[in-house]
């Protein structure tokens, strides 16, 4: 059994359905990319992964571990280890980022993490990432440009250490520089801690420099093709488009058939 | 009976209460380009004018402390309890409170023990404790006694220090616009002053505390701080009662003077605990050429308070920065009336405050910027920032500007505010329950204000009280998060 296993997951909003029945295994220690055009419900998977409230499984379910955490809290499937890297991370004035870090590392544990060794562990994390130390002393994400958004999410995933992370279009709206730091960051966390990714991305960008094994690509709330690295590279060269058309037909055949 | 029993069982009663706000609000001065004053009905144009500054009202014009506290007793006598009524926003009235029954000479037991759990043990440069009508502890580092620091209570410094007290006692606040100003000014006894002569630096902070420790106590507290030329100094105030069942009331008068240069941090932690504690008080702060206060009021709990609270710039060059927090619960009753006042100009302001409410309580801020002929110069912006945490809680912000000079700049904004669930969910993301996370949001909306205390311990004590009411109101804002 893999670590994060999602079978046949239908999600609807108020006003529609967005996944239309995902099936996707990832293990610690492994990189996966999930991309496709907007709008195919990227996003949602994301978000219904860590239990936002907005979004409603109608079928299926999530396990993590061996655990069915289709019903969980999110800060429950944070305990677990499952993690995300939001696209557009919210401000939290008047907590600085290191506090802040403190606060999540602790929700974690029985007792609170000793002083000295948060700063070890925040000081090997900033390293890692190349952010300034003044950095950690300023309200989370509160005043942030895009780019140090990003690099605080990453951040916190280092600091958190979890099994699973997905990073939600953490690649949108960074300058090269930027996106090259976030990558190699997220690398070096699975190089080092074994961590396990899904990268959702739009675009191929990012993927220059965190190398998947494994690639899925969604469409109108399903995955419609799967494969290793080759696909990223036949989408550089094609095109959402022509892979729409390709699987086009089974696409309307399996629509029918869930309608 | 007491004698100061006797006098309240006197009163009275009148068939119409006589609030001289409310009958001003009857014209308009001013509108009319030198003609009478338009007469209007009662009930119109009430709103724009329920509260007034002092602006340069007081009784302190010469009379001796008897003969205030004589003209005070007048206006008691004739005076009901006082009703203020906003209409469409709130009324803060005083009806429910039994003041027959309650006995202003009650007698103190020692330190109450409210005071030792909730004021830090730290390093202080002074500190005076009223319990009840008395003076229940008094000390005064005596390194700054030797440098002619006074810290005691009025009624002392009325017989050691009249020179002193006496041009200051009263100067800018008024003892008979309600009954409850001419109560404490009639009947206040003990009190602080403390006295910080020209020159004199000091770090630590001077505490003051008024604690009421039981039910059917009527507390009138009356403070006067006197910052000479070029001092510079803390002050610490501290509101506290013990949780119990019954009533009991607070009407304070505080006034504070700098003089030329001085610097003053003015706090004021104020929690009446879960009693029913009505809480009624004038406080004055008057900056002089070049001078500066920083005063940061944290209102955080009475069953009905009604405070005034003035900040007057008064004479060129003087800046101020007027911070306060306010956090309602339950089913209590918070009217805040902040003055920005500028007499003479150049001169700076600076009004930030913030709110919270939860349960069913009602907390209204009014800031008013009030900019004299003279004042000109001064720029000064006013914001209230205000967050709601129960569906039945209401915070109402009025914010009003009055400018009679030409060559200033005076400005304000507020945002209300709820909880954000975008960021909540966030939080959670990282392992926070939903308590932990909206904790975090509410003591992130105060904390700009909170670290503006510049006192650490102080700062905690603010810290846990916030912290103590969300934990109050754990099921309550869950409920709110479950209905949206």
């Amino acid at each position: 059994m893999a670590d994060l296993e999602i079978t046949d997951l239908h999600v609807r909003t108020e006003d529609r359905e967005i996944l239309r029945g995902v099936d996707l295994e990832i293990n610690r220690g492994e990189i996966h990319a999930l991309m496709g055009p907007n709008g195919s419900g990227k996003s949602t998977l994301a978000n219904t992964l860590l239990g936002h409230p907005s979004y409603e499984i109608t079928q299926g379910s999530i396990t993590f571990k061996g655990e069915d955490i289709t019903e969980q809290e999110p800060h429950e499937r944070a305990k677990a280890g499952l993690f995300l890297a939001f696209q557009y991370p919210v401000s939290i004035p008047g907590v600085s980022v290191a506090n802040f870090l403190r606060m999540a590392i602790n929700a974690k544990r029985d007792e609170p993490i000793q002083v000295k060794e948060f700063r070890t562990q925040l000081q090997h994390a900033i390293e890692l990432l190349d952010v300034d130390k003044a950095f950690t002393s300023r309200h989370l994400n509160d005043g942030f440009s895009g780019g140090e958004k990003k690099r605080a999410e990453i951040l916190q995933m280092a600091m958190l250490a979890p099994d699973i992370a997905i990073l939600d279009e953490t690649d949108s709206g960074l300058d090269i520089d930027a996106l090259r730091t976030v990558a190699e960051g997220v690398q070096k966390l699975h190089d080092e801690q074994g961590l396990g990714a899904l990268i959702i991305t739009h675009y191929q960008r990012i993927l220059h420099y965190v190398k998947p094994e494994f690639v899925h690509i969604l469409m109108e709330g399903r995955i419609v093709l799967e494969g290793g690295v080759e696909l990223v590279e036949r989408l550089e060269r094609e095109g959402y488009d022509q892979i729409r058309q390709e699987v086009g037909a089974s696409a309307a055949a399996a629509g029918d058939e869930g309608a | 009976m007491t004698r100061f029993a006797r006098r309240l069982a006197r009163a009275p009663p009148q068939p119409v209460t006589k609030v001289p706000e409310q009958d001003a609000a009857n014209t308009l001065p001013g509108a009319t380009n030198g003609a009478a004053p338009v007469q209007v009905k009662a009930g119109r144009h009430r709103e724009a004018s329920l509260y007034h500054a002092l602006a340069g009202a007081g009784a302190g014009d010469g009379r001796t402390l008897a003969q205030l506290r004589a003209a005070a007793l007048d206006v008691y006598e004739a005076s009901e309890l006082p009703i203020w009524r906003r209409s469409g926003f709130w009324t803060t009235s005083l009806q429910s409170l039994d003041l027959d029954a309650l006995d202003p000479a009650a007698s103190a037991e020692g330190v109450p023990e409210v005071v030792s759990r909730t004021i830090p043990d730290g390093p202080r440069a002074g500190r005076i404790v009223q319990s009840a009508g008395e003076t229940v502890h008094l000390e005064l580092d005596p390194g700054l006694a030797e440098r002619g620091v006074i810290l005691c209570s009025l009624e002392d410094a009325f017989r050691d220090h009249p020179e002193l007290v006496g041009p200051w006692y009263s100067k800018r606040l008024t003892i008979d616009r309600h009954k409850l100003e001419a109560a404490n000014a009639a009947f206040w006894r003990a009190g602080a002053f403390l006295h910080v002569p020209a020159g004199v630096t000091v770090s630590e902070p001077f505490e003051i505390v008024y604690a009421i420790e039981r039910p059917g106590v009527a507390q009138f507290g009356r403070t006067l701080v006197l910052g000479g030329a070029n001092s510079e100094f803390r002050v610490h105030e501290y509101d506290l009662a013990e949780d119990f069942e019954g009533q009991a009331l607070h009407a304070g008068a505080f006034e504070l003077y700098l003089q030329d240069g001085a610097r003053c941090r003015l706090a004021q932690l104020q929690d009446w605990g879960s009693g029913e504690v009505f809480d009624v008080s004038t406080r004055f702060v008057g900056v002089g050429r070049d001078a500066y206060c920083h005063w940061l009021p944290a209102l955080l709990g009475g069953h009905l308070v009604r405070q005034h609270l003035e900040l007057a710039v008064s004479e060129k060059g003087g800046d101020m920065a007027f911070r306060g927090l306010l956090f309602t619960e339950e089913h209590e009753h918070l009217d805040v009336f902040a003055v920005d006042l500028h007499e003479t100009g150049p001169s700076g302001g600076d009004v930030h405050w913030r709110g919270a409410a939860t349960g069913e309580s009602r907390a209204s801020f009014e800031g008013l910027i009030q900019i004299d002929p003279g004042a000109q110069q001064t720029h000064t912006y006013l914001q209230f920032h205000s967050m709601m945490l129960s569906p039945k809680a209401r915070i109402d912000a009025i914010p009003s500007v009055l400018v009679s000079a030409d060559d200033v700049s005076a400005s304000h904004g507020g945002t209300v505010g709820e909880l954000d669930e975008n960021a909540i969910y966030y939080m959670q993301t990282r392992g926070l329950d939903r308590p932990a996370a909206v904790r975090v949001i509410v003591e992130g909306f105060f904390e700009p204000l909170v670290a503006e205390i510049g006192d650490e311990a102080m700062e905690e004590v603010v810290r846990s009280k916030v912290a103590a009411k969300l934990a109050a109101a754990r099921e309550d804002i869950e409920a709110y998060a479950t209905s949206r």
